[in-house]
């Protein structure tokens, strides 16, 4: 399921102002021009463009679009190779019995009544993912990592942490992302992308966040394992998501997808001049 | 007739390990002449070879061809397909998991449990014996292991799917003994 630009209602009318400051993240440098593409189409409002800020405008602009010019402009297939995924046990799933039957088409084979999950599959999942994770973080998107998974819930919140993002590994109440105004106060800003390094919570169901993540237009990336259901996840990454070798594993591409993404937008500013004052070239 | 003699007893010395139907047809090339066989084997010569040429040319020829489809016929033509490196792991060439023994390293100490990884994809619990071994399990020894079952799962009454316990059974055989280099996964 991909992203669409869908609007309730009442708010059709002030759709394009009311989506920047709120859902989308798209960073802007100035709050009264308003401006960003979306499948194509540009939208803008009538708001006056004051002329200083045209040369800003056109800036920006290259910066947003500069990396959709190249398919893997972050080179995030250098990260990893399918050696990697092997060595961390990527390829083990569960026994037969615990299959879901959507992650059939996911899966190479059952040995003995133990699944193996294909790995080339999943090394296309995971470029996809990734890169998709690093054009988030380009655009200074928030990002939440979920994990219901007590064992590895330390290393994904130091891995949040580490690069700059969020991570929520307790119990999921029921309205976080769907009554978010309600519980948190009104204006809150909601993730640009969520991601899922287990997505059953500790009962074998899936997790709440998967689909309220789709109730509220958010792309979800996910680690599903033989069990799992991958309908609702935006880009499903199929793996093994028990082993401590394969959870650091995934932690770690993400988190330098990520530091690496952020490291490029602030190398494409200064480049740009547009932050620093000081010299713009680097 | 000298080549043609060295010709045909090189590839009846090799002949014996591969299939039957290469000797037919390097016998009914031999009755043509020495030129028909290392005719067929290379086109591309310009003057027929003869003798221990032609013989390890055919036999070069033939471990290629083996060693190509061993491997499965990789899209990319590396070694190191996915398909080549499920063959080999030491998960698949063990067999069933039942009774095999195998070495874990402790990576958890709670109490009396241990908890032990060996290379599966879940780790095994067991109790701290209490023999005279005890002290010397610590977190990061190596262990023997002697597998059960690679995950715990179970049929219930009126559940669509099983109910796994996340975990693998083995009992514990005493701490590793004697510095072996080998390395089971």
């Amino acid at each position: 399921m991909r992203t669409l630009l869908t609007f309730w209602g009442k708010q059709v009318s002030m759709a394009a102002r009311t989506l920047m400051k709120g859902l989308w993240g798209l960073r802007h440098s100035r709050a009264a021009t308003i401006g960003f593409s979306c499948g194509g189409q540009h939208y803008t409002t009538a708001a006056s463009i004051k002329p200083p800020q045209l040369q800003t405008d056109d800036v920006s602009e290259k910066i947003m679009s500069l990396p959709l010019q190249k398919p893997d402009f972050f080179r995030v297939s250098e990260l990893f190779s399918l050696k990697d995924l092997f060595d961390a046990r990527v390829h083990l799933g569960h026994k037969k019995g615990c299959r879901h039957r959507l992650m059939e088409p996911y899966l190479y084979g059952c040995r003995l009544d133990h699944d193996i999950i294909d790995l080339d599959q999943t090394v296309e999942h995971l470029q996809q993912a990734l890169n998709f994770t690093a054009h988030i973080a380009y655009r200074g998107g928030i990002i939440l990592f979920i994990s219901r998974r007590r064992q590895f819930g330390h290393l994904v919140e130091s891995t949040a942490k580490d690069c700059g993002e969020y991570a929520h590994t307790r119990y999921w109440q029921g309205g976080l992302l769907t009554n978010a105004p309600t519980q948190y106060g009104p204006g809150v800003r909601l993730p640009d992308l969520i991601i899922f390094l287990s997505t059953l919570n500790n009962v074998f169901q899936p997790h709440v966040a998967i689909r309220d993540a789709a109730k509220m237009n958010i792309p979800t990336v996910g680690v599903v394992d033989s069990n799992c259901n991958p309908s609702l996840v935006t880009y499903p990454v199929p793996g093994n998501d028990d082993t401590p070798a394969a959870m650091e594993l995934y932690c770690r591409l993400f988190k330098m997808t990520i530091s690496r993404a952020k490291d490029k937008r602030r190398q494409m500013e200064l480049l740009h001049g547009l932050t620093a004052p000081s010299s713009p070239s680097s | 007739m000298a080549a043609l003699c060295k010709v045909v007893s090189g590839l009846r010395c090799g002949g014996v390990r591969f299939p039957s139907r290469f000797l037919r047809s390097s016998f009914s090339s031999d009755s043509s002449g020495a030129s028909g066989a290392s005719g067929s084997d290379q086109p591309a010569a310009d003057r027929p070879r003869s003798g221990f040429a032609a013989a390890f040319d055919l036999q070069s020829e033939l471990r290629r061809e083996a060693e190509v489809g061993e491997t499965g016929g990789s899209s990319a033509g590396q070694e190191d397909s996915f398909a080549s490196l499920l063959r080999r792991s030491p998960l698949i060439q063990m067999g069933p998991a039942k009774d095999k023994v195998v070495v874990g390293r402790i990576f958890h100490v709670v109490g009396d449990d241990l908890y032990i990884d060996f290379g599966g994809k879940f780790h095994c619990v067991c109790r701290r014996p209490a023999d005279r071994d005890r002290d010397r399990l610590q977190r990061g020894s190596r262990v023997r292991l002697r597998l059960q079952d690679l995950e715990l799962t179970a049929r219930f009454l009126g559940a669509a799917t099983d109910t796994t316990l996340l975990e693998a059974r083995a009992d514990l055989l005493g701490p590793l003994d004697g510095r072996e280099p080998q390395n089971r996964d």
